[in-house]
């Protein structure tokens, strides 16, 4: 994860980024000036490069995580059931461990344990709802402890390079995108 | 590299907790424990995660204002424009 792999990461995601941003550029300057068709608006733009910058980070990582697959290929609608079920699987589950009060007077007949585990179990959910494919069924607690990882690294290169782009294109205006 | 399959053992949990908790920002490392709860180091890397996806919304919105208002400058659309004057 370190290392010579994380500086060709960084390399190849550069280099995605700077493609996709190339063609919304293109894409706008041509709409700009032709007067057909709408422009993007701001928050439109905005999304193009955050979808861009995720695919560029995505495609740049390669094979070996779960959470590029989910990026790039996304999960068709169908397993909207699935989530739909899981989501009210989770809030009664949530509605179970509610009375705490009421089991800590009952003189320890939960325990402590009981407890530790229970908020374990919360906190992996809330964990896997922000890593990208987390979400599957599939993915056990060891395998998303190490996507959690993997994906964090990632992470921290993609708002690197980002800080870097926008630095640059400050600087150098549109030269850097032609 | 497939891992053997079956039941996680809990060493190989707490390897990857503590690699993990290598991973986050020293001043979250410095607030909790050196015996972390397992609890803790998952709300830590949640917020963690959250806090990276809000500053790369924060330099996307950054970027595409930037790249915006370059369009304007941007000398090919300058001349496609005096082109069809």
């Amino acid at each position: 994860m370190q290392g010579p792999s994380t500086m060709s990461f960084r390399q190849a995601f550069l280099e995605n980024l700077l493609v996709s941003l190339q063609l919304q550029q293109e894409h706008t300057s041509k709409h700009h000036s032709s007067s057909l068709g709408a422009a993007m608006s701001l928050h439109e733009r905005k999304l193009a490069v955050k979808s861009s910058a995720d695919v560029a980070m995505a495609a740049a990582r390669g094979a070996g995580a779960r959470w590029t697959r989910a990026i790039l290929a996304p999960a068709p609608s169908a397993c909207k059931v699935q989530r739909c079920r899981r989501i009210v699987i989770r809030c009664r589950g949530r509605k179970r461990s509610l009375p705490r009060s009421a089991r800590a007077r009952d003189g320890g007949t939960s325990s402590g344990g009981e407890v530790a585990r229970r908020l374990v179990r919360r906190r992996t959910m809330a964990l896997r709802e922000v890593i990208p494919g987390g979400r599957d069924a599939a993915v056990d607690e060891a395998t998303l402890l190490r996507e959690a990882m993997d994906y964090v690294v990632h992470l921290r290169a993609q708002v690197d390079v980002l800080r870097q782009v926008s630095e640059a294109v400050q600087r150098f205006g549109s030269s850097i995108l032609q | 590299m497939s891992s053997r399959r079956g039941r996680i053992t809990d060493e190989e949990i707490n390897e990857l907790i503590s690699k993990l908790q290598a991973l986050l920002p020293e001043s979250s490392r410095r607030r909790t424990a050196s015996r972390s709860s397992a609890s803790k180091l998952l709300k830590e890397t949640c917020g963690y995660i959250k806090s990276l996806h809000q500053e790369v919304d924060d330099l996307s919105d950054r970027l595409s204002e930037l790249m915006s208002t370059l369009d304007d400058a941007s000398p090919q659309a300058e001349i496609i424009r005096s082109l069809l004057r």
